[in-house]
């Protein structure tokens, strides 16, 4: 099994100060907890995470020994991929001077906390998206430890990533064989757009409901409509924690405006859809719950390239995240094997390959 | 040998852009492409059958992302929905399950001919 989505937590935000540039950490500790990382206007009324992590005190998930007995043993995944929780938000920060040492310092806590402590772990490389040269320059730098499998974006930004200005980014990416991780989060704050489109939302169960979809949908369209796969063909982008069951309805309206639009973007000579079979992948948590109708909803996404574009995910330790027990029996028989292992073993290539010992 | 059928008069075209005639049963229309050729394509768009002669020709657009040139090839647009059909072949160029058909014109002491 391969997870593709577990999030590391910070236990004390000294731990992540010791790898910032001296000269640089009087900022950030000026700022407390938060580091200057824009936050929600909410606090989640019970908990952002888990509530039955044994947590030692500290944030569950902040330690390498928890993760493994909480998750990686008893599920028995080969391999998990470490997503920064909050840290994916440097993107949001009006300071792309700030956002881009606070990710140097991220990646190197993963490389030294996480990825030396446990062969399993594989992690996801933040750059600051908001200075998309820096963040190609980031990307170029971590590239080379081949324990990072993924370039990390959130889902919140000021515009969509089709956008000729990230292009960097993409470039960086695809050059180095790593995919562009997109992850839901971070919609309306800081320097990112409002979460849906009409204006910011009132309550917190809108925005988990609107914000993770919308921005999903709006980079996906974004990127397919600029040509970006046309760009770069071994690109690929993983979609964490958008949800999927609107992809069907999103590529055939998607398709049939090409059809009358195609003037607008002419490089896109097929159809969307097709490009973002090839090139696009989802992953399960949060599959949506279908009050009974699961087999209504894998005839839907077979039909918009289900199961070979989908990677599970467990988005541990989140409040919301999926079991992989209970996912890999809620999954289709003949989904099992795709979902559960090689379309992410496929999508990591050789950088998944485990140790012999492992 | 096509049979050639007189639709109308070269006239007809300059003033009005089209001619739509009715040739064996079946609605044709007759326009003129960019250069000036003159195109018989059958009036009725394969996706939910629009009158396809009164859409707008046009030079296909094309190019590598962020760039716009022109590709030379000549379309109708279909006034429903603006699917592009290539004058030349009747195709749908996107949607390359959709033909129409397409017919010769000859132009005959001001008179044009289709072939039906």
């Amino acid at each position: 099994m391969i997870d593709c989505d577990i999030h590391p937590q910070v236990a004390d935000p000294e731990e992540l100060i010791s790898y910032i540039d001296p000269a640089q950490r009087e900022w950030f500790r000026a700022q407390g907890p938060s580091l200057g990382l824009p936050g929600y206007s909410w606090v989640h009324p019970s908990s952002w995470f888990r509530q039955d992590i044994d947590q030692n005190g500290h944030p569950p998930a902040s330690d390498v020994d928890t993760v493994r007995r909480e998750l990686l043993d008893p599920s028995g995944t080969d391999a998990g991929v470490l997503n920064g929780d909050d840290a994916v938000l440097v993107s949001l920060m009006p300071s792309p001077y700030r956002a881009a040492e606070l990710a140097r310092a991220h990646n190197e806590w993963l490389r030294e906390r996480w990825l030396d402590a446990e062969p399993r772990l594989r992690a996801s490389i933040l750059c600051p998206a908001q200075d998309p040269q820096a963040a190609a320059a980031e990307i170029r730098r971590v590239a080379g430890d081949e324990r990072f499998v993924q370039v990390l974006l959130c889902g919140g930004a000021d515009r969509p990533y089709g956008e000729p200005r990230y292009l960097p980014i993409f470039e960086a990416a695809a050059e180095s064989g790593l995919p562009v991780a997109i992850h839901s989060g971070g919609e309306g704050m800081g320097i990112a757009a409002p979460p849906g489109g009409a204006g910011p939302v009132t309550f917190y169960i809108e925005w988990h409901t609107l914000g993770s979809a919308c921005s999903t949908m709006s980079h996906l369209v974004s990127l397919l409509c600029h040509g970006t796969f046309e760009r770069l063909p071994s690109l690929k982008v993983l979609l964490i924690e958008g949800g999927i069951a609107w992809l069907p309805g999103m590529l055939w309206r998607l398709d049939t405006n090409w059809r009358a639009l195609r003037s607008e973007v002419p490089w896109l000579d097929r159809k969307p859809s097709e490009v973002a079979r090839e090139h696009v992948r989802f992953s399960t948590q949060p599959l949506e719950h279908t009050d009974g109708r699961d087999e209504t909803l894998f005839e839907m996404l077979e039909a918009a390239g289900a199961p070979d574009n989908l990677v599970f995910a467990s988005d541990y330790p989140h409040w919301d995240f999926d079991d992989p027990g209970f996912m890999l029996n809620r999954l289709p028989d003949a989904w099992r094997a795709k979902v559960l292992h090689e379309n992410a073993a496929d999508l990591y290539g050789a950088r998944l390959a485990l140790p012999a010992d492992a | 040998m096509p049979n050639w059928v007189d639709v109308g008069s070269v006239a007809d075209i300059e003033r009005d852009g089209r001619l739509v005639v009715r040739v064996n049963g079946r609605e044709v229309g007759v326009v003129t492409d960019g250069k000036g050729v003159l195109r018989g394509i059958r009036n009725r768009c394969p996706h939910h059958g629009g009158p396809l002669c009164l859409g707008r020709v046009g030079e296909r657009v094309g190019g590598d992302p962020g760039v716009y040139e022109l590709t030379g090839r000549w379309t109708l647009r279909c006034p429903w929905h603006g699917w592009e059909f290539d004058l030349e072949t009747g195709l749908c160029l996107d949607e390359p399950t959709l033909r129409t058909a397409v017919y010769p014109v000859r132009v005959e002491d001001g008179r044009v001919l289709l072939g039906a």
